[in-house]
């Protein structure tokens, strides 16, 4: 009996002295979707942007057509979590950050490599996913945060979530999340892409060849005013450059940790230079990459074939590629030599200027050391990759004609 | 023990003196006071002796008396009682205990003067309802008879289905005052002797006054009665009975039940059902994996639901967050209050549903659900999502269809419910393994709970899912059958 009263009186003593720790009431919270962050003249301290969803638009019940779908909040804090308190002295109810999704970093602060300092929280604090997209914004992040009205969407949340998985699919934009981004800066290797997007376009649109774009370079008139376009390149938590849309799609295709998709491409008509050909690039197979590794002359010799298909969805020259042999091979060959061209001028470009590898090749390279401090030594950043000899080969599977074989007859037509 | 017995025999001995003799039935019987006993003197035929009647009206089958024993009695010429009393079963008694107990159980005592023995003459003729359909334990496919309030039309029904020599009925005696007959049915060469020893103990050990049903039966041989677990299944179809009979556990039947206890039993025996033998085996492992579903939700989904919102809110998605968000918003309890105050409810519905007259019953049932439900989301008391979960948590505890398995299973939703409201998820786990542990620590007449899958015993595997009925070869282990093999070749 004795020992029934004691661990009673211990059960009842537990319950009531941790006090149901963590529990909050949901609708005492408010949920923020996405964080802003800019730089303010005073070091150490910078602009926090929340974009906190308004609970009432999301069941038709309660939903107030007049009603904002969000609140957009600035404050100044030393990084998140403080700044996330300051909030709270204006919100009405505790702020959580568990469904963040987006961190709009401005490019001023990503380029002034405080980043890592200001999203370090991150990866103490258990309130905060580790798939939150990162997101680098050509004007201020604030400004970016307002201008962003989606027209369709009425709910914050659902913009992102649409528009991140719909571009991503495209190819244009890179797979850019929070633990992605510190994965690699802490794996010192490698390049982190961050997604590029603005509200601000340029007044007038560059004459550029198809993907050669970044955000806020395409001229559109109406619609949302946000573009997603390339990506920004981290080196060690710091932005370095910008990467267009076509070597966005590069750096994505010779990726092994990067979900594969079909995208469309466009390539020059091999018979008609002046016409482009458009299809669907599908790519089924991750591409094999074999790293050799000289440990005596600490040189590399990294070995990519790619594996792909290709569905031709438009010849606006009217080539007939499909019944004609010879055409077809002479295609064939284009495909390949231009996939292999464009690749290869985007990794001398990573050697030369950046060097380092937006491809998380480094992964391959880890097994030949016996530990980290020779890894390290050893220096992928700056002295394997940028000297290593890379051989990419492109092998065309399969050509696709889609659903017919031969076009339409203009010249008859025209009869 | 013998000899306390013999000596108390010898002081209960029938006496010669038929006078003596009816002095003693009257008095034990409170004779004028107690209106049904009944006496009924005459002089036999064939000796000329005085012959003395004596039973209980209501009990007995008059026309019987008269046809059978008074008249033969009266007219026919005879050597000895039995040759002349024309009823099937004629008993002789030289114990006046034995008298007491036969007159109770509907029997007539003859007293013949001269004669120290007396002859006990079955003519009992108990009221009973007539075999009717399964009402609690439906199916759609299967025979449809159920158990009724007599243990001859019950064994009966239940001979009918096994046509097996050794196949043994044991009465048993139980309560002091009243006696009751237990009956153990069981299959001599399968049933394990230990086991039926031990459940003889058991029965024999109770030391109530009487013991009605085997309702209340079950509560007096159980091994644990504050649990939470039922560890003897009650049934009222006698062709379950029957298939656990021929496994090689044992039935126990009582006068006055409409259902039987079958012993020792697992957990596995509360889950599955009878119609899983019917249905073909690919029908019924899908009612199986429904049924899993439905244990699952009906344990667990209020639980979670508070554990989720309140601890977790993370592992909503956001735009479920925030209608359940918006929705809370008007209500001013909190969310566990919410969640009780609906689950409470809803076991008022029920509970008030059993007890109302048949024909406002379900009437009631739906008024109680959906008005309830409906005025208290419109009166800002609940939020509407509750009324989600525990019209799910109360649809889904109707699948497990044992009435005692249920009260377990209900039980269980409010504990983890409260151990949910703790600490989360985190709390709702370590409450779930300790459920579990205790669990699977219960025995069922020395049988562990969670055979034959924990601890692991030869058997047909007829746990989560069943094997068509051509590959079930064994009698499961864990009973000790006799005779392990169900397949002869």
């Amino acid at each position: 009996m004795d020992k029934w009263i004691k661990s009673t009186v211990l059960i009842v003593l537990l319950i009531i002295l941790s006090s149901c720790q963590d529990m909050i009431e949901v609708e005492k919270e408010s949920f923020v979707i996405a964080i802003g962050m800019d730089v303010t003249d005073q070091e150490g301290i910078y602009e926090f942007t929340f974009q906190i969803a308004n609970p009432n638009i999301a069941s038709p019940m309660t939903a107030d057509p007049n009603g904002a779908p969000d609140e957009i909040l600035t404050v100044l804090g030393a990084d998140i979590m403080t700044a996330k308190d300051k909030a709270d002295a204006i919100v009405t109810k505790r702020i959580s950050l568990d469904h963040t999704a987006i961190f709009v970093i401005s490019e001023e602060l990503a380029r002034s490599g405080d980043l890592l300092r200001v999203i370090q929280p991150g990866t103490r604090t258990s309130h905060m996913r580790h798939d939150i997209q990162i997101i680098v914004s050509k004007e201020k992040a604030e400004t970016f945060l307002n201008n962003n009205n989606p027209i369709f969407e009425q709910k914050p949340y659902k913009y992102f979530q649409y528009k991140i998985t719909q571009t991503k699919e495209t190819g244009i934009i890179p797979y850019a999340d929070l633990h992605r981004l510190l994965q690699i800066t802490e794996g010192d290797a490698d390049l982190f892409l961050a997604i590029y997007a603005t509200t601000i376009h340029d007044e007038e649109e560059i004459e550029k060849s198809e993907d050669q774009y970044l955000a806020g370079e395409l001229l559109q008139k109406g619609g949302d005013k946000t573009q997603f376009m390339g990506s920004a390149v981290f080196k060690n938590g710091k932005m370095i450059d910008l990467l267009t849309a076509q070597e966005t799609r590069i750096a994505n295709l010779l990726d092994r940790t990067v979900p594969l998709n079909n995208i469309l491409v466009t390539y020059t008509d091999p018979i008609k230079p002046e016409f482009y050909i458009s299809g669907n690039y599908i790519q089924t197979k991750n591409p094999d990459i074999k790293i050799d590794y000289d440990a005596k002359a600490n040189h590399a010799t990294i070995d990519v074939t790619v594996l792909f298909e290709f569905e031709i969805l438009a010849i606006p020259s009217l080539i007939s590629y499909a019944e004609n042999n010879e055409h077809k091979e002479i295609l064939e060959k284009h495909l390949v030599e231009t996939n292999t061209q464009l690749a290869k001028k985007f990794i001398e470009k990573t050697q030369e200027e950046y060097r380092s590898d937006p491809f998380y090749w480094s992964l391959y390279i880890r097994k030949y050391f016996k530990d980290v401090p020779s890894y390290e030594k050893a220096d992928w950043h700056n002295n394997i990759y940028p000297n290593a000899e890379v051989n990419i080969k492109y092998e065309l599977k399969r050509l696709q004609f889609g659903k017919t074989m031969s076009d339409t007859n203009l010249s008859e037509v025209r009869d | 023990m013998l000899r306390k017995k013999q000596t108390k025999n010898n002081h209960n001995q029938i006496s010669s003196n038929l006078v003596e003799n009816i002095d003693k039935i009257k008095n034990d019987f409170s004779y004028q006071i107690n209106n049904d006993f009944s006496f009924r003197m005459l002089t036999a035929k064939f000796n000329q002796k005085d012959i003395c009647l004596c039973y209980y009206a209501s009990l007995v089958n008059s026309d019987k008396i008269e046809q059978s024993i008074i008249k033969p009695l009266l007219e026919q010429d005879g050597e000895s009682i039995a040759n002349i009393v024309t009823v099937e079963s004629v008993k002789v008694l030289t114990d006046c205990d034995e008298i007491n107990q036969n007159v109770t159980s509907g029997k007539v005592i003859l007293f013949m003067e001269d004669h120290s023995q007396a002859y006990s003459i079955d003519v009992s003729q108990f009221e009973h309802r007539e075999v009717s359909q399964s009402e609690n334990e439906s199916v759609v496919r299967g025979p449809k008879e159920a158990f009724t309030e007599s243990i001859h039309v019950n064994i009966s029904l239940i001979r009918k289905r096994i046509r097996n020599q050794h196949l043994v009925s044991e009465v048993l005696h139980v309560g002091k005052r009243s006696k009751q007959d237990v009956q153990l049915l069981y299959i001599e060469n399968i049933a394990n002797d230990q086991l039926l020893e031990n459940i003889r103990s058991r029965i024999n050990a109770i030391t109530a006054d009487s013991v009605q049903n085997v309702e209340l039966l079950e509560q007096y041989i159980e091994e644990r009665p504050l649990s939470i677990f039922p560890t003897i299944l009650y049934t009222e179809r006698p062709d379950n009975a029957c298939t656990y009979i021929n496994r090689g556990h044992v039935v126990l039947l009582m006068e006055s039940s409409a259902a039987c206890l079958i012993v020792p039993i697992n957990f596995w025996a509360f889950f599955h059902n009878i119609e899983d033998r019917y249905s073909r085996v690919m029908f019924s492992n899908f009612a199986r994996a429904i049924r899993f579903l439905a244990l699952f939700l009906t344990t667990m989904v209020s639980a979670l639901y508070v554990a989720l919102a309140n601890f977790h809110t993370e592992m909503i998605p956001l735009d479920l967050l925030l209608a359940i968000a918006s929705a809370r918003d008007r209500v001013p309890f909190p969310l566990l209050l919410e969640v009780l105050l609906m689950e409470v409810a809803f076991e008022l519905i029920r509970e008030a549903g059993i007890r109302i007259p048949n024909p406002l019953g379900p009437t009631i049932g739906i008024v109680g659900a959906l008005i309830l439900g409906q005025a208290a989301v419109e009166a800002n008391i609940i939020s509407p999502i509750i009324v989600i979960i525990s019209a799910l948590s109360g649809l889904t505890s109707f699948v497990i269809s044992d009435p005692s398995f249920n009260f377990t299973v209900r039980i269980t939703r409010f504990i983890f419910i409260f151990a949910a409201s703790l600490f989360g998820i985190y709390s709702l786990i370590i409450c779930f393994v300790m459920w579990l542990m205790y669990a699977i620590s219960l025995k069922s007449f020395g049988v562990p709970y969670f055979a034959p899958l924990a601890p692991s015993y030869q058997s047909n595997k007829n746990i989560y899912f069943r094997k068509p009925l051509r590959n079930e070869k064994w009698r499961p282990k864990y009973l000790l059958p006799k005779d392990m093999k169900m397949l002869k070749k």
